[in-house]
């Protein structure tokens, strides 16, 4: 681990003063198909033609170990009037509430380009995460539908996040993950577009438009899940099996603000 | 420590190299031409010794010798680190160990954002206090942490800056002050002690009042200095840090400086009023959460000016007498006293203000105060702010011997009392416990309530009230209710009720006399417990308007009367003791109704304690 953040500080360095040669994408004509720009007015729910709750403390704290119950009270999840979507974490003694918001049922795509712009909450025990998952879930489970975590990350590390897809064979623990870390900065303060880029050959995880994990298919150390369509997913979670329990210390009410989500089809 | 770390660190560091090399030769070529700054911006404090111009002093009562440089514990293998050797309690060469890391030429540190350094220790502990800007002198950039807790691994801790750019000049580095944990020394090491500029602080927030909004009654001429100054920004690790911060990372504003103005350091000052100003602070252009808000009532009211004879007096604070020798009115009792002072004169009326109060004592030991003499204890209290609810306040004197003796009296203020100036008279019998005040050396004002958020006090005197009168020395007035419109119970004046039992046995103690008082019949209650009269015959007095009493006591603290219908019947009537000579009173006879008859009534009845004095019990009508 030393030796790659040390590597990639140098890349880091690099295009910090050319990036132009660095990176050379293949140019994609990128083609909306489904967005939220979160202009609801403050206090607003999200549209439910777009989104729907998943609610409650799931099987096992959502099989993670999870603390928090979800709820749809504005108080977990309502626009900001001011362009975003605030998904709130709150502590009441020992219980804690927040929100899971997905398009299952709603919006599912197989292939594209999925963004979020946003800023993570922070501290020890928040879990934010933007992620996909197989639109199959109800009829194959989980992992064999596939999951595809495009921005997942510790509180207790708001520099780094986590990129990772999990399918059979592949999953939980042994899922093919990476970081991208801030070298002087953190992913609470600014907000940062968290991509990935999906076709029937590889999954690209991109930050702010830097590519920092490429996954072919022929990499995949299982079977590859990727050719049906997925449903996206916003929430965050305290404490759980990912991340650790919060602590005294850690700060709360905590927000993530999501600015956008958009989400793209290759036009051939 | 493991080596692979130390490797990884290196690797970091020439990384940090690397990187500031390409910044500079890459990118930044355009920064020729720039003036060369005012001050160095050297970063370093302490990195392998003294960086340069670096000087160190010890603080006043510290162990002088606690801080030494250290070759063999030091962070990451380095060459030098800090060492501070802790005293045991009681050590010879000073109770703590504490000083100050400055510069002789300040230095410009508006490019950094945080204080950073590694330290560990031989045991856990909680070092008190460390921070920067002290520079031995006004120390206006100060900025501490308090309660550090170390550990016996290295550690990197962070101090942030709350506004760099107040930094252009400052000379005060480093500095420290720790004293022993359970009453033991110990020893702790601090290393890599460094400005640095770290993207890794998010989320600055300022706080004035510890980020209260509080809301203070006050007058013309009252200052107040604004307190609870902190800045708290999260941490690379996701938790916050809280600081406390000097004023000068504050910009005050006064909403109305007519009603108030508030200067650079804090210090609030009533101008004007009847009226309200809002103060509020801002550290760059971030707004501090707390405010201020001073409802001005206008010109002050002093205390009632005391009128008891200087040959009576021992006075503690007051300007009409002269004042014994006093220790001090704050002893700022650590650690659980919050009380602080904000003393105050108006118009040559020395005020002691105690706010933000929970307890506060006030000492005199040179001399003590021998009060065997005294009877009372004076102190005048006005409460600014609106009281929530009843307050009791209590007060405590103490005797120094051995051991120690307190005496405590606690007293009701109510919620009407806030806002003016109620007088305190209490004996000092009243004060449990005290069975010795020959030596007395405090006296303690205590919150019993914890509703009290500030008061003022003035005149604070030991006096003896002179020995009361055993009995009247004149008769009660003479009635002149026209016999026509009275039914006499007990006077000269009329026809009293013929066969009426002036003392009937029903178990009571009470000692019943009748004396004469310049010839006037007087009924006397000899320490009364409870005391019946039983008329000589059934009255109705339904056509009667009136309870006439006059009654005189100088020991009594309770006393109440009861008429009686056959049930018995009867309700209490709350008559005021001690009296200033003779009381009289006129108590309608409504106030026993219900339960009582006034058709049928045969008994009266009086409960308290003291000796009582009674005449002219009568019903009358007008």
């Amino acid at each position: 681990m030393n030796a790659k953040m040390c590597a990639l500080a140098l890349l880091l360095t690099l295009i910090g003063c050319k990036a132009d040669d660095f990176q050379k994408l293949e140019p994609r004509n990128w083609q909306l198909t489904w967005s939220d720009e979160f202009n609801g007015a403050a206090g607003a729910l999200p549209d439910p033609d777009k989104w729907t709750f998943d609610l409650g403390t799931g099987n096992g704290g959502w099989g993670n170990q999870e603390l928090q119950s979800y709820t749809n009270s504005p108080d977990n999840v309502s626009m900001d009037g001011q362009g975003n979507l605030v998904i709130t974490a709150r502590r009441a003694g020992n219980a804690f509430t927040s929100a899971r918001i997905k398009t299952q049922g709603l919006f599912e795509q197989k292939y594209g380009r999925f963004e979020a712009r946003l800023k993570t909450p922070y501290g020890p025990g928040l879990w934010p995460a933007f992620w996909l998952l197989g639109a199959n879930i109800s009829s194959v489970g989980w992992p064999q539908c596939g999951e595809i975590d495009i921005m997942e990350l510790r509180g207790q590390e708001p520099h780094i996040v986590h990129g990772s897809l999990h399918g059979p064979g592949y999953s939980a623990g042994n899922a093919i993950t990476k970081k991208y870390a801030l070298l002087n900065g953190r992913f609470d303060a600014d907000y940062h577009v968290y991509a990935v880029e999906w076709d029937a050959n590889k999954i690209d995880f991109f930050v702010d438009d830097f590519l920092y994990q490429r996954v072919e298919r022929s990499k995949v150390p299982g079977e590859w899940v990727y050719d049906a369509p997925f449903f996206l997913i916003f929430n965050v979670a305290v404490g759980g099996t990912f991340v650790g329990f919060p602590t005294a210390q850690t700060p709360f009410p905590q927000r993530m603000i999501i600015d956008y989500v958009r989400v793209y089809q290759e036009a051939k | 420590m493991n080596t692979n770390v130390c490797y990884t660190s290196r690797l970091y560091l020439a990384l940090a190299w690397c990187w500031l090399w390409l910044l500079f030769s890459a990118c930044e070529r355009e920064v020729e031409g720039l003036e060369s700054p005012a001050y160095p911006s050297n970063p370093e404090v302490f990195i392998d010794g003294f960086s340069p111009g670096l000087n160190y002093a010890a603080f006043g009562g510290s162990v002088l010798t606690a801080f030494d440089v250290d070759r063999e514990v030091t962070y990451n293998g380095s060459a030098a680190s800090m060492r501070f050797e802790v005293p045991d309690v009681n050590d010879p060469r000073g109770a703590y160990a504490g000083g100050t890391y400055y510069t002789t030429v300040g230095r410009d540190l508006s490019g950094y954002n945080a204080l950073t350094f590694w330290a560990r220790a031989s045991q856990p502990a909680n070092i008190d206090v460390v921070g920067f800007g002290n520079d031995l002198g006004e120390s206006r950039h100060q900025v501490t942490i308090s309660g550090l807790p170390v550990n016996t691994n290295w550690k990197k801790y962070i101090i942030p800056i709350p506004d760099p750019s107040k930094l252009k000049a400052e000379r005060g580095m480093f500095f420290y002050s720790e004293g022993p944990e359970n009453e033991k020394g110990y020893t702790f090491w601090i290393d890599e002690v460094k400005f640095e500029k770290l993207g890794t602080l998010a989320h600055p927030r300022y706080l004035i009042l510890n980020g209260q909004d509080q809301t203070e009654t006050s007058f013309i001429g009252i200052t107040k200095t604004i307190g609870g100054l902190k800045s708290v920004f999260n941490l690379p690790v996701g938790v916050d840090q809280e600081v406390t911060v000097a004023p000068a990372y504050f910009d005050f504003s006064s909403s109305d400086p007519s009603i108030a103005t508030v200067d650079e350091s804090g210090r609030v000052t009533v101008r004007g009023g009847p009226g309200t100003a809002r103060i509020t602070a801002r550290v760059g252009g971030a707004v501090a959460t707390g405010s201020l808000t001073i409802q001005s009532a206008g010109n002050f009211q002093a205390a009632p000016r005391p009128t008891r004879p200087v040959a009576n007096v021992i006075s503690v604070f007051s300007d009409v007498y002269p004042n014994v020798p006093v220790d001090y009115y704050n002893g700022y009792w650590a650690p659980y006293q919050t009380t602080q002072s904000a003393d105050f004169t108006v118009d040559g009326d020395n005020v002691l203000h105690y706010t933000n109060f929970n307890f506060v004592g006030i000492q005199f030991t040179s001399p003590t105060i021998n009060a065997s003499s005294m009877t009372h204890l004076h102190v005048d209290v006005f409460i600014p702010n609106t009281l929530p609810a009843n307050a009791r306040f209590k007060i405590e004197m103490v005797h120094f011997g051995t051991p120690n003796i307190t005496g405590a009296f606690t007293t009701i203020i109510t919620a009407v009392q806030s806002r003016q100036w109620v007088s305190l008279d209490i004996p000092l019998v009243s004060f449990a416990g005290l069975s010795n005040r020959s030596n007395l050396a405090q006296i303690i004002f205590v919150d019993d309530s914890n509703n009290i958020d500030s008061f003022y006090a003035d005149n604070i005197y030991l006096y003896n009230a002179g020995t009361p009168p055993s009995a009247p020395t004149t008769p009660a007035p003479t009635p002149t209710h026209p016999a026509a419109n009275v039914i006499s119970v007990f006077s000269d004046a009329y026809t009293n009720i013929a066969g009426t039992n002036l003392n009937p046995n029903w178990g009571q103690a009470t000692v019943v006399t009748q004396v004469s008082i310049q010839g006037n019949n007087t009924l006397r209650y000899g320490g009364l417990n409870y005391q019946g009269i039983q008329l000589g015959s059934n009255q109705n007095v339904s056509g009667m308007q009136f309870l006439h009493l006059d009654f005189w006591s100088a020991t009594s603290t309770s006393l109440k009367v009861f008429l009686i219908s056959p049930g018995p019947l009867e309700t209490p009537f709350i008559l005021t003791v001690p009296t200033n000579g003779w009381s009289s009173v006129n108590i309608p006879l409504s106030a026993f109704v219900p339960p009582v008859n006034l058709s049928n009534v045969f008994q009266l009845k009086f409960e308290g304690n003291g000796d009582i004095f009674l005449d002219n019990i009568y019903f009358f009508r007008n």
